[in-house]
């Protein structure tokens, strides 16, 4: 099982689709393990941070040739894994993969991009489609984030108060409290950030979710920091892209990298454009 | 008249909830949008930008507002920005002069009775970009619309003038919108990254598709000629949208799209 696993790494290191059927038992496998994970995971240092993906497999290689490859490097992903970009079934597969074969060294925390609502309309449910030919393997992915969402104990609760850390946009204007802005989303201001470091005794807030042009970005006296990891995104952006790392002391270190070179690899072969395009 | 005693008010957020939603995609103010949009669309079925198209009073005047804001945006440049190059802070500049502008922008459009100004004025002010996000998507885009539709129930836009609306009053729009995604570095919002032609906009493309219905030569997969582009871009919206992501994405251009 371990040289199967094994093989189906290298294959989607080379940004190559495993069967429907390996997907399937991946997402068995990854269900067993996320069954035993806690609602608020203990991860210990050294660890690296990352931050949005959204497909873009070969940057995401870039990033582990800059942090290091996992398992030698302890990392830990913040979600928004799939949408948007080229690659989002080989990206969320290698690292489910990874957290499968290296359960110990690899933290996935769920973005508000693993959503059902969200893939159907930002990309990952068309390239399962397209990669498939059948929603099945988008449903099975979706079936395992649902069990693991239902399995983090009061749910709806703690995965408001997982959404509000990790999803929250941050304003620097904003001094005060939590402000409604969108149906889906809330602001939080410095004041709100304070408070709840103090209450519970955080050193640092790490977060996504935010495009940071340099890479990351601090706020609040450092209390926060945005950890961007998708280079020259939507393939104008120009921005960098980076990753945090933590030593055993907890001391910081953010890496910078750009986009991969754009070559022939990093563009797909286009297949038959659905029939509507001819 | 106050706004107490107006039948008009200012625009409050209500749409919050999933349920919310679908109520208001059962309602009646929906299904009129949509069928604005068809009608528009319609209009255009065939035409050029560059054919002769009339202009009402009304259209014109909607254009010199266009001009006016696309002015304010030259008065007010990018400020340096070494946090960040993306969304550029002068944007919230731009934003309020617009919204300060706003009530005398709208006093140019004959028409217009005075205290609908306080309802039909936010759609306008929406509509070139999220004054704290500094970014632009298409909710913005059809604000934009609402504010056009506002005008249309209004009886200041006619369905005569819905061609014009389209090859004049909203393509212009686009060009403005254009200007200040490049010069204040709007963050693209709710962009479909390479699952979608453009981070910013949808309906140029639903309007040039109209325009490009029942084209003897021209075929979607003309896009991916060069020569075309150059040719017809000055004719064709969808065509002069493809040009310009072409001119602004890195790498492949429209072959870093899935579509």
């Amino acid at each position: 099982m371990i040289a199967n696993l094994d093989k189906q790494i290298e294959q989607l290191k080379r940004c190559e689709t495993i069967s429907e059927a390996e997907v399937k038992q991946l997402c068995l496998q990854a269900r067993e393990i996320l069954v035993e994970e806690g609602n608020v995971q203990y991860v210990d240092s050294p660890v690296t941070i990352c931050g949005d993906i959204h497909g873009q497999f070969w940057d995401l290689m870039e990033l582990f040739s800059v942090g290091g490859m996992c398992p030698e490097t302890n990392y830990l992903f913040m979600g928004d894994f799939v949408d948007r970009g080229f690659f989002s079934v080989e990206t969320f597969l290698l690292l489910l993969a990874f957290k499968v074969r290296y359960p110990d060294r690899i933290t996935l925390i769920r973005g508000n991009h693993e959503s059902r609502q969200i893939t159907q309309v930002y990309g990952f449910y068309d390239e399962c489609h397209r990669k498939y030919g059948s929603s099945t393997v988008w449903l099975q992915i979706f079936k395992l984030l649902t069990k693991y969402a239902q399995l983090i104990g009061n749910k709806k609760y703690l995965m408001m108060v997982l959404c509000v850390i990790f999803f929250g946009l941050i304003r620097m204007r904003y001094k005060a409290g939590v402000y409604r802005r969108r149906g889906a989303g809330f602001l939080f201001g410095g004041d709100a950030v304070r408070s709840f470091a103090r209450m519970n005794d955080i050193e640092l807030l790490a977060r996504a979710h935010q495009l940071a042009m340099e890479g990351y970005k601090h706020m609040f006296d450092n209390l926060i920091v945005t950890v961007w990891s998708a280079p020259n995104y939507c393939y104008r952006c120009g921005n960098v892209a980076s990753i945090l790392e933590l030593d055993e002391n907890l001391r910081q270190e953010y890496k910078v990298f750009v986009h991969a070179p754009s070559d022939a690899r990093s563009i797909p072969a286009k297949r038959a454009p659905p029939e509507y395009f001819l | 008249m106050s706004s107490s005693e107006s039948k008009y008010r200012p625009p409050t957020k209500e749409i919050l909830s999933k349920e919310q939603l679908e109520q208001f995609q059962a309602s009646e103010t929906h299904a009129a949008i949509i069928a604005y949009i068809q009608r528009l669309n319609e209009s255009v079925v065939g035409v050029r930008l560059t054919d002769p198209c009339d202009e009402s009073e009304a259209v014109k005047a909607i254009i010199g507002v266009l001009d006016s804001v696309a002015h304010l945006a030259t008065e007010t440049p990018p400020v340096d920005n070494a946090g960040s190059r993306f969304g550029n802070p002068a944007f919230r500049d731009f934003y309020d002069k617009v919204k300060a502008s706003s009530k005398e922008l709208h006093s140019r459009i004959a028409g217009i009775p005075e205290d609908s100004v306080q309802e039909i004025s936010l759609y306008f002010e929406e509509s070139w970009g999220n004054r704290t996000r500094i970014d632009y998507g298409s909710g913005m885009e059809l604000n934009f619309l609402c504010w056009l539709y506002c005008l249309e129930r209004l009886g200041v836009l006619r369905p005569e003038d819905d061609r014009a609306v389209v090859v004049r009053i909203f393509w212009r729009y686009i060009g403005v919108m254009r200007v200040l995604q490049s010069t204040y570095w709007l963050e693209p919002a709710g962009s479909h990254g390479v699952w979608g032609l453009d981070d910013y906009h949808f309906l140029p493309f639903l309007f040039g598709s109209a325009q490009l219905r029942g084209h003897r030569h021209l075929r979607p997969k003309s896009i991916h000629d060069n020569e075309i582009l150059e040719e017809f871009s000055k004719d064709y919206m969808y065509l002069a949208c493809i040009q310009f992501i072409n001119s602004i994405k890195t790498a492949h251009g429209t072959k870093s799209t899935r579509v």
